[in-house]
């Protein structure tokens, strides 16, 4: 039986490729993303451990600490005898001014101690390390963004946003610290570094040097200090790179999940071609599994066979797939280097391939294809015997009913779908437990018409076929009608389509909706031009900023948000206000409770709805607040919806002055004239902030944009990933399509014969492909938009819906062309055929 | 069903001298060198229009291979085939093609109509590729002289093996061919089935002066027709007017068949 299977095989090389090829795709991703992150993963723990290697220990905070180690720690380290160098590594916000005057980047440049000698953990590409309160070195990339080099003279501003002058004597990779590299960073000599950040806590103490135990003694008696941490542990250098490459390491794993989740549909999808192609190869060796059964063949050993013939197309499809996984791997690495210059630390240590990978590369492809094959190999062994002698029905073929179990299993997980799909999107709170809701949801309907998808192969295949069948003349009628023929099988080829369009759907409706809302609020709750605020969020602006843009003729309205941390109720709250004249104007805040002018009285409050929640802080309480002159009471009079720009404890302006007296503000926002070209209050407003270098100006416009981008980005990517679902399902609809041609070799004959000319043949197939593909797109657009709506409607009370039609119409029509695609092997090996011999062959 | 064809439009075509199609010298070889297959040796032969010809032989004599280079379905090697003014050898694809779609129809063995139509929509195919305007009442009188009235709406599996290859050869006649190839229309069916379908076809050579070409190995389906032509390992070895059963089998086993 063995044998017959393998020469089965052998005798159909294409037929084996045909169906390895959706393994071979789903398992190279698969592998590929192991590849991809091994590699990764080795490079940057080499990394760590070279750059680990120059310390003999390291003492760190402990881990569930935001503190840093104190100064007495360090100097109790210093005293450990045998101790040679010690270095405390400072690390906080230091702000590189730009060639345009303004602090560079959207976030704050690094501020970052660099020893010289045995402790200088950083490679410097040029230059030197910096000595004294004059010199700095930079980060080899700011420096090439921002045109600085080694020679020139810098402002770095401080923790009080002061500028100070600085000549850069040197270019460092600070590649092994992944802020510093995200960020960007600049370095000075240990003590210009407290200096500049304020800071007056280490990040780390590296020790050249001494032994363990009196060090760890060491650390003991110099913890507590006061604002740092209670205690601290003693790595050794190996230990150091370990702990660094394994924190790195939780990148690469976020990465790696990520990517599995595609590489699963992908083999979701792959899983159903398998099963179709094994369903219809089945399904057209009827005469031979009969003949097999009539000298003698059992069915254990039929059905087995089937299965040996599924784990050799696995295993084959697998090994193909590793392959391939190698090459993606390797090519994504070069594609990642070339993007991000900071992952070139890893080296070109050359792809790795773990036997990990190989076992469940190997796993995956040969369970996925034996379990798809499982259902096909069962109804192999109900043919009967006597079947060799008949001439056979066409498979798959007549008019298909939805049995009673089948269409009370679809009707029931319909209804299911529905019902917890109504619920995560209407009933239940907003949030992240509502759209888990949805999306299972979306999961138990999609069960449901994988279910009742024979039965909606008709339906649908003449609404796509509508315009076809028109237009098409005779071969478009009878494409229409062959895609509808076997309704099982177009049904599975088509679900294969689903899976992909609609998760593209579904991102495409969650992106648009996303992206609406965000508009929306922006221009219904605070319609401004700029924003000026430092980049840290954290940091204020000065108030002679404020005066000086209310001067300008080009400005229309300058509102100033001021935050106050303080004591309320006992607890850390942020005490914010809002310029007087601006709220319910400009600032428009949705109120669920109280009313605006309830909250402008003086001695009140208002609180957002999320803050409402805790107790003490909701409408009709009072907090006693704690303020410069003591502490005061406020009520709390109305509560606000959040998304308007304010958040937390509001207090009418006045009331904030009294309280805490003038201060600078957190932020300014800039409402020009309607009548001012968008150009010319730019100029102003830039104009104004210029001599604040932490002053950043951001206009709204600019904003939009950047995260219209980041969403595109983000949807682009995901279409990336998903697009091997889609590749693997085109490759269904080939599959399928060489089989029924197969199949048809004497129907095609016969159209030949009475007149259907090549072209018109090949036109036959692409349109059967385009009405497959186009039912497969449809369904998908339709349950991805449906439930992109119910995940919109799940994600917040004040979302905003929007429907991405030119997306989603494109998703339709690119898949039907890329179905149209799919149809070209088959269409040209079904034109090439010979009708004489067709027709004869029996 | 005695009922056959009357008033056919155009009125019944004079029988004339001229063959509806006839093959000069035609010669088929299958593969090349040792593995070579003389199908046909200079096969030259004509078929008058407004005839009934049977061509009859042993299995491998020929004559599937001649039917299926005088329809233009398969090259010859060499000779000519000249089928009305045209001469096809020589043709391309899609002339051939074009010639088969306007003026050639087919009845085959088995497998005649594709499943996914209906048997009205079967037998307009033809037309329909050809993009020509069906005659309804033409079509009509077709389908009333085969009985098939109440079976339009069919799809082939609904059918009985007679009445499928009635349909089949409604669909050649409806399109008013200038030859229909008949390929062993009978070999599926019952004695009683396959006599029906052979009345039609001459029914339809006697009184609306189609040109039919019957490739058979059936005495009794032979005798059908006009004229038997009797090939033998690729030649044209003798011919029977007005043949009998008893005639053409005699004729057979003088064959050695």
């Amino acid at each position: 039986m063995l044998r017959t299977t393998l020469a089965g095989l052998r005798a159909h090389k294409l037929r084996l490729l045909l169906t390895a090829v959706a393994i071979t795709l789903g398992v190279g991703f698969i592998s590929g993303t192991f590849v991809l992150t091994d590699t990764m993963d080795k490079g940057v723990a080499k990394t760590f451990a070279r750059s680990a290697d120059k310390v003999d220990f390291a003492v760190l905070p402990d881990d569930d600490t935001e503190k840093g180690l104190s100064a007495s720690t360090l100097n109790q380290v210093r005293t450990v005898p045998g101790v040679t160098d010690v270095h405390g590594m400072v690390k906080g916000d230091a702000a590189l001014v730009g060639k345009d005057g303004k602090a560079a980047g959207d976030f704050p440049t690094v501020g970052m101690s660099v020893p010289s000698g045995r402790l200088l953990r950083y490679d410097f590409d040029t230059g030197r390390p910096p000595s004294g309160g004059g010199e700095t070195v930079l980060d080899t990339e700011l420096a090439k963004r921002e045109g600085y080099t080694v020679g020139d003279t810098v402002t770095v501003l401080d923790g009080k946003n002061r500028s100070h002058s600085f000549g850069v004597v040197g270019l460092v990779d600070f590649g092994i610290d992944q802020e510093a590299s995200f960020r960007g960073a600049v370095g000075f000599d240990p003590a210009t570094a407290k200096a500049m950040t304020g800071e007056t806590t280490y990040e780390e103490i590296d020790v050249a040097g001494g032994n363990r135990a009196a060090m760890e003694a060491a650390v003991k008696a110099g913890g507590g200090d006061a604002g740092a941490a209670p205690s601290g542990r003693v790595y050794s250098g190996a230990e150091l790179g370990t702990k660094l490459a394994k924190s790195a390491g939780a990148d690469t794993k976020i990465i790696r999940t990520g990517l599995l989740i595609f590489g699963l549909v992908a083999m979701l999808v792959s899983a159903l071609v398998i099963y179709n192609t094994f369903s219809i190869l089945i399904a057209q060796r009827m005469r031979e599994m009969a003949l097999l059964r009539c000298v003698g063949a059992t069915r254990r050993q039929i059905f087995g066979g089937v299965l040996v013939e599924s784990a050799v197309v696995g295993l084959v499809g697998s090994l193909l797939g590793l392959a391939a996984g190698v090459g993606l791997g390797a090519g994504a690495l070069v594609g990642i280097r070339q993007l991000d210059a900071n992952l070139a630390m890893t080296g070109p240590s050359g792809t790795s391939l773990a036997p990990r990978t190989i076992l469940i590369g190997l796993a995956v492809g040969v369970i996925v294809t034996v379990v798809s094959a499982l259902l096909p190999a069962r109804a192999a062994t109900r043919v009967a015997p006597v079947a060799a002698l008949r001439s056979e029905l066409e498979p798959g073929s007549g008019r298909f009913r939805l049995g009673v179990p089948r269409t009370v299993i679809s009707v029931l997980l319909g209804i299911a779908g529905l019902v917890i799909g109504a619920l995560g999107s209407i009933a239940m709170p907003k949030g992240q437990a509502a759209m888990f809701v949805v999306a299972l949801a979306g999961g138990v309907f999609f069960l449901a018409v994988i279910a009742a998808m024979p039965a909606l192969v008709r339906p649908l295949g003449r609404f796509a076929g509508a315009v076809p069948a028109r237009l098409g003349g005779v071969p478009g009628r009878l494409a229409v009608a062959n895609a509808q023929r076997a309704p099982r099988r177009t049904a599975t080829t088509t679900i294969a389509l689903t899976v992909g369009v609609g998760l593209m759907s579904l991102f495409a409706v969650i992106a648009a909706s996303g992206k609406a809302t965000a508009t929306h609020k922006l221009a219904e709750q605070f319609p401004v031009e700029f924003q000026i605020r430092t980049q840290d969020f954290q940091g204020t602006v000065p108030r002679a900023l404020a005066g000086t843009l209310r001067d300008r003729p080009e400005v229309a309205d300058v509102i100033e948000m001021h935050r106050q941390e303080t004591k309320s109720a006992g607890k850390g709250k942020d005490i914010t206000t809002i310029t007087a004249s601006a709220l319910g104007t400009i600032v428009r805040p949705e109120m669920t409770e109280g009313t605006l002018d309830a909250a402008q009285k003086p001695g009140t409050a208002m609180v957002d709805a999320d803050t409402a929640k805790a107790p003490g802080l909701a409408m009709g309480k009072t907090v006693q607040v704690k303020t410069a002159h003591g502490t005061v009471p406020v009520k709390i009079t109305a509560v606000y919806a959040p998304g308007t720009g304010l958040d937390g404890i509001v207090v009418p302006e006045s009331d904030f002055i009294r309280y805490f007296g003038a201060r600078d503000p957190t932020a300014i926002y800039v409402k020009t004239h309607d009548d001012v070209l968008a150009s010319d209050a730019r100029r102003a407003v830039e104009g104004a902030a210029q001599p604040y270098p932490a002053a950043k100006v951001i206009s709204s416009a600019e904003f939009k944009e950047s995260m219209t981008k980041a969403v595109d980005m983000m949807l682009m990517i995901f279409g990336g990933l998903l697009g091997l679902a889609i590749v693997i399902a085109l490759f269904g609809i080939a599959n399928t399509l060489t089989l029924s041609v197969v199949e048809r070799t004497r129907e095609s004959a016969l159209l030949r014969a009475l007149g259907l000319t090549k072209r018109q043949l090949r036109r036959m197939l692409s349109v059967e492909a385009l009405v497959m593909a186009v039912i497969g797109a449809l369904t998908g657009v339709v349950l991805g938009v449906a439930f992109g709506w119910a995940a919109t409607n799940a994600m917040a009370s004040d979302s905003v819906f929007s429907l991405p039609y030119l997306q989603v119409v494109a998703f339709v029509v690119l898949a039907g062309l890329a179905g149209t695609a799919a149809a070209v092997m088959p269409a040209r090996r079904a034109a090439r055929t010979s009708i004489v011999e067709s027709l004869s062959h029996d | 069903m005695t009922s056959t064809f009357t008033d056919p439009p155009g009125g019944v075509p004079a029988v004339t001298a001229g063959p509806a199609v006839m093959a000069e010298g035609v010669s088929k070889v299958y593969g090349s060198g040792d593995a070579a297959v003389h199908a046909l040796r200079g096969v030259s032969v004509g078929f008058a229009k407004g005839a009934f010809t049977a061509i009859m032989g042993p299995s491998g004599s020929g004559k599937s291979t001649l039917m299926h280079c005088l329809a233009g379905l398969d090259t010859v090697t060499s000779g000519r085939i000249v089928l009305g003014d045209a001469e096809i050898t020589g043709m391309g694809d899609r002339q051939l093609t074009m010639l088969r779609r306007d003026r050639v129809g087919f009845v085959f063995q088995a497998f005649n109509l594709l499943p996914t139509l209906t048997a009205e929509q079967n037998i307009l195919l033809p037309l329909e590729l050809a993009g020509r305007k069906p005659d309804r009442a033409w079509f009509g009188q077709v389908v009333d002289v085969l009985g098939l009235r109440d079976r339009l709406r069919h799809r082939p599996s609904e059918l009985s093996g007679g009445q499928q290859q009635r349909v089949a050869c409604a669909r050649a006649i409806v399109a008013r061919p200038e030859v229909i190839f008949a390929d062993e229309p009978t070999g599926n069916l019952d004695s009683r089935a396959g006599a029906e379908v052979l009345g039609f076809l001459r029914a339809s050579v006697r009184e609306m002066g189609q040109t039919i070409v019957l490739v058979t190995h059936d005495p009794v389906a032979a005798s059908y027709a006009d004229r038997v032509v009797f090939l033998r390992d690729g030649e044209i070895v003798s011919e029977i007017v007005q043949p009998t059963p008893e005639a053409v089998l005699d004729r057979l086993k003088g064959l050695g068949a």
